[in-house]
């Protein structure tokens, strides 16, 4: 162990390979760990830091992804390679440009993209929308803990409009062959049909690759809560609010809205609720402002499912409550400040 | 290296003060009309020669406008070629007129000419202002068909109409609208600032 650090202090110190320094320090913190210990107080005594953080998450959507490769086999396999691939592409030249060192944050947005996309989505659109989100969903601000909007988000919202036919018309059902337009949202939107909840459950629908098994999305998102790596706020205002409001609005209007054991199960909801509104970097950091947030998110999700010419408003609301996150930290604060003075 | 003023001009116009990635303005036209190359050639050209024209005048009549009412005076001259160049375009080139139509109008409001009048060709001779007018016009242009050549291939497939890309090519629809616009021309501000070593702190910007 100590040879392997003394080498890899060797390799950072070398003149020739001095632009490589991000490269080599990222390595060698993923192998050995953080030796850095601050000297000053506070001291905090748990070894919690960003990697391992990352890696709670990453071990969280994992039953999502495995189940993602067991369904759809190595297609599955071949979109999460590409996006890890030309995602750390753009992130080791940025950290190389910057000479800053590689964020590990960029783990955990390469996996969640090809689990949001359809199953059917091309290679090269995985390079593609990859490429866009880590580039203008976050260095463009200044890379991880910078970023407005989620990245994986703005690279799918990305492709979702450049590629319209590609990315809402071609789902594939998982263990056939079979192609078709039709999602569970699209269905009840078209002919009031209800998918059967077990079979949501399951993931023996159409949808995008990481959100079909459900069971194992809602383990992964209690495993986050529980560790305390996500905060329970978000998720819990955001699929209240949805159980909530398509609760009344079923009943005052059944022909257009779904009730809600199908609206929570449905779709990418729990998925987004569970590990991209929770984002620490892009969702407000107060508490009361996590409520807004959860509760702002159900709406728009609602309003775009029902009211909109698009199937699925998950991606819309978590961006669009994303791009008011600061203001409701900003909102929070000033109300928390002024009472407290008076 | 001493320059003179007529070089300065010239490179100011391409360069260093180029309108769009220097001083930030015409980016409302330059995001609408870039869609397609032959678009971007005719509102680069329509510019040019509005620029052109209200140079020639105001530089001419400088010394008689009234300098309370010299806004009004710009407004009146640019109008008039503006109005030129819609009424031409809609007699020889009436798919274009109908492609960019309300933008052409817009030529009024943009930000070069009413920018330019006031900073250069009312304090500047007939000559000088010509040259400032033409390479203004120019570094516009070619800004605009940088930009729409991207988004013409990007989200048509094609260059000036040409099939280019092959026809498997999946089009990405957003190049084609007004969103796609705004990254290339981000990018195209960003690559072009940092060739320039501008420091974006020190410049202003308008639209």
């Amino acid at each position: 162990m100590k040879r392997l650090r003394s080498l890899f202090e060797a390799l950072a110190k070398a003149r020739l390979l001095r632009p490589l320094k991000p490269v080599i320090h990222t390595i060698a913190g993923i192998l050995l760990g953080n030796r850095e210990t601050t000297t000053e107080a506070p001291h905090i005594r748990d070894h919690i830091e960003i990697k391992r953080y990352m890696s709670m998450v990453i071990l969280a959507m994992a039953p999502a992804a495995v189940a993602a490769v067991v369904f759809y086999g190595w297609r599955a396999v071949a979109m999460i390679a590409v996006s890890y691939v030309v995602g750390g592409i753009v992130e080791v030249a940025f950290a190389l440009i910057r000479k800053k060192e590689i964020e590990e944050g960029f783990l955990v947005t390469g996996l969640i993209f090809p689990l949001i996309l359809p199953p059917t989505a091309p290679l090269w659109m995985v390079a593609v929308g990859i490429a866009f989100g880590v580039f203008f969903g976050k260095e463009v601000f200044g890379g991880t803990g910078r970023n407005i909007f989620n990245p994986a988000l703005v690279g799918r919202i990305f492709i979702t409009i450049a590629f319209p036919e590609l990315m809402s018309a071609r789902w594939q059902k998982p263990f056939t062959d079979a192609v078709t337009a039709a999602t569970p949202l699209g269905l009840f939107k078209s002919g009031r049909e209800l998918t059967p909840l077990v079979d949501l459950l399951l993931g023996q629908v159409t949808g995008s690759m990481g959100e079909l098994f459900r069971l194992g999305v809602i383990a992964g998102g209690l495993f986050l809560i529980l560790t305390r790596v996500a905060n329970w706020r978000v998720p819990l205002t955001y699929l209240g609010s949805v159980a909530l409001l398509s609760w009344i609005g079923n009943l005052a209007m059944p022909d257009l809205i779904a009730p809600p054991q199908f609206q929570l199960l449905a779709g990418g909801l729990l998925f987004g609720a569970m590990f991209m509104a929770t984002d620490p970097v892009s969702s407000p950091s107060t508490k009361a402002g996590k409520w807004i947030f959860g509760v702002g998110c159900g709406i728009v999700t609602l309003l775009i499912r029902h009211f909109s010419g698009f199937g699925e408003g998950v991606m819309f609301s978590i961006l669009f409550m994303n791009a008011f996150a600061p203001l409701i930290d900003t909102l929070v604060l000033n109300v928390k400040y002024r009472t407290a003075k008076v | 290296m001493k320059q003179s003023p007529s070089l300065k001009v010239i490179l100011n116009g391409l360069w260093k003060d180029q309108p769009i990635f220097s001083m930030v303005l015409g980016i409302c036209s330059s995001l609408a009309v870039s869609n397609k190359v032959e678009n971007a050639i005719a509102m680069g050209a329509g510019v040019t020669f509005a620029l052109i024209g209200t140079a020639v005048l105001i530089a001419a009549l400088r010394k008689l406008i009234p300098g309370r009412v010299r806004m009004i005076a710009y407004m009146i001259i640019i109008a008039t070629f503006v109005i030129v160049v819609d009424r031409v375009l809609k007699a020889m080139f009436p798919d274009i007129s109908r492609a960019i139509g309300p933008y052409v109008g817009l030529i009024i409001t943009n930000c070069i000419l009413m920018g330019r009048a006031e900073a250069f060709y009312v304090s500047n001779g007939v000559g000088l202002s010509l040259l400032d007018a033409i390479f203004n016009g120019l570094g516009y242009t070619y800004t605009l068909v940088l930009v729409s050549v991207i988004r013409e291939l990007l989200g048509f497939g094609t260059i000036l109409g040409l099939q280019v890309m092959p026809l498997s090519f999946n089009k990405w629809v957003i190049m084609a609208m007004a969103p796609g616009a705004f990254f290339v021309v981000a990018l195209f501000i960003w690559v072009t600032r940092t060739l320039a070593k501008m420091d974006p702190d020190k410049q202003g910007g308008g639209m």
